[in-house]
């Protein structure tokens, strides 16, 4: 792995601040997190309820940014919590809070998606419905033609998405969204960095295949 | 012939360097063969334009009803405690071949391996060394019989006797060709 060490936490505040995410180590802070399980692990349920609400919002957007349906990432989410509280007596604080809930919302997000694949529903069935807001380098909001351009992107990527096995997207989402390391994936999804690295390619080069097209356009 | 056109590993490495994921020597090592290699900078700016469309997803929040009436549907899940737990879903057997590809083909023949194996071995022990290890039943004789062997088996402490005759048929050799 040595080859593709990165500096993680650097890495990660880079792709955060580029997305416009509070780095989790400054809000919340990990001593805060830390203390509020304690008290939650000696049973007072208040710590917790703050824990959740500090960390909703985020394991919301990681379960919608694996499901792709509203109403299934809220579910992955309360469950990722109420899974989270019936397993605090084994958390040992190795890892912060954030990234403990990170592998439960994931694991819930990769179960629901193959539920669903087997189910024989469409896995990621309201990718039509992405958010309108325009967020990052590819939408240009002064410029209607580029704005339609970034969409048309989005959409044809939230296909690509869909195509990919759980594993994969899990991996894409964590890194790419996230800006999670490749050891704090591995953690995540629970397997090797090697794994993260093969995932990591496999998806990105699935995508730019979908993506083909529109960067020929774009050339 | 070029570093990044490695067999196998180019791929890796041009998406890698192209996600920022390459550091120190392996990077510079990178953007020293892509300076000699248009083909590569070619791939480097398609899976750049992936990262670029991936990184620029949008975030999607809870609205404000949502917020307000996460924490007491996570209470009133925690308080249910007994809820149904649905067994998680295994993963499918495509996306563990896809992963480990190697190890799966690797596994697949040494089942195979394995069975024909244990099979061959356990018909030629039935007919070769007169006993047949897995019951405890033992084989008292076997009578050659002309055309058709006869196989007598008698479980230990028991006066019961069972006896097998054996239809001539083709070889095991015969019946895989």
């Amino acid at each position: 792995m040595c080859k593709y060490r990165i500096d993680h936490d650097l890495e990660r505040l880079r792709i955060q601040r580029r997305r416009g995410i509070e780095p989790a180590r400054d809000h919340p802070e990990p001593e805060d997190d830390r203390a509020l399980v304690r008290r939650a692990q000696q049973g007072e349920r208040e710590a917790f309820a703050t824990l959740v609400r500090r960390h909703q919002d985020r394991a919301f957007n990681l379960a919608y940014q694996m499901v792709r349906h509203r109403e299934d990432a809220l579910d992955v989410a309360q469950e990722a919590f109420a899974r989270a509280y019936t397993s605090l007596p084994s958390f040992k604080g190795d890892a912060t809070f954030g990234t403990w809930l990170h592998r439960i919302v994931v694991n819930l997000a990769i179960d629901s998606l193959r539920r669903r694949r087997r189910g024989g529903e469409t896995p990621y069935d309201d990718w039509r419905g992405l958010p309108e807001e325009p967020d990052g380098e590819l939408t240009a909001p002064d410029d209607p033609g580029m704005a339609l351009e970034a969409k048309q992107t989005r959409a044809l990527l939230a296909r690509g998405i869909a195509e990919l096995p759980p594993a994969q997207r899990a991996a894409l989402i964590l890194r790419e969204v996230e800006g999670l390391s490749y050891e704090e994936i591995a953690r995540a999804v629970g397997c090797s960095p090697g794994t993260v690295m093969s995932r990591l390619f496999y998806g990105r080069r699935r995508l730019r295949q979908v993506l083909k097209a529109r960067l020929a356009d774009l050339r | 012939m070029h570093w990044l056109h490695t067999t196998g590993r180019r791929g890796r490495r041009l998406a890698a360097y192209a996600a920022g994921d390459l550091s120190g020597p392996e990077r510079a090592r990178a953007e020293s063969a892509l300076a000699g290699c248009p083909g590569c900078r070619h791939e480097v700016e398609a899976y750049r334009l992936v990262a670029r469309a991936l990184r620029a997803t949008p975030r999607v929040s809870l609205t404000a009803a949502e917020a307000q009436a996460f924490w007491p549907e996570v209470e009133r899940r925690i308080a249910a405690g007994e809820r149904p737990r649905r067994l998680p879903a295994r993963p499918a057997l495509r996306e563990m071949l896809w992963d480990h590809r190697r190890l799966g083909l690797a596994s697949a023949a040494a089942a195979a391996v394995l069975v024909v194996g244990l099979t061959l071995g356990q018909m030629s022990g039935w007919l070769h060394r007169g006993s047949v290890p897995s019951n405890g039943v033992e084989v008292v004789s076997v009578e050659p019989g002309g055309d058709a062997p006869v196989m007598l088996f008698q479980a230990p402490g028991s006066s019961l006797k069972v006896i097998w005759i054996f239809e001539e048929r083709p070889s095991v050799w015969e019946v895989i060709r």
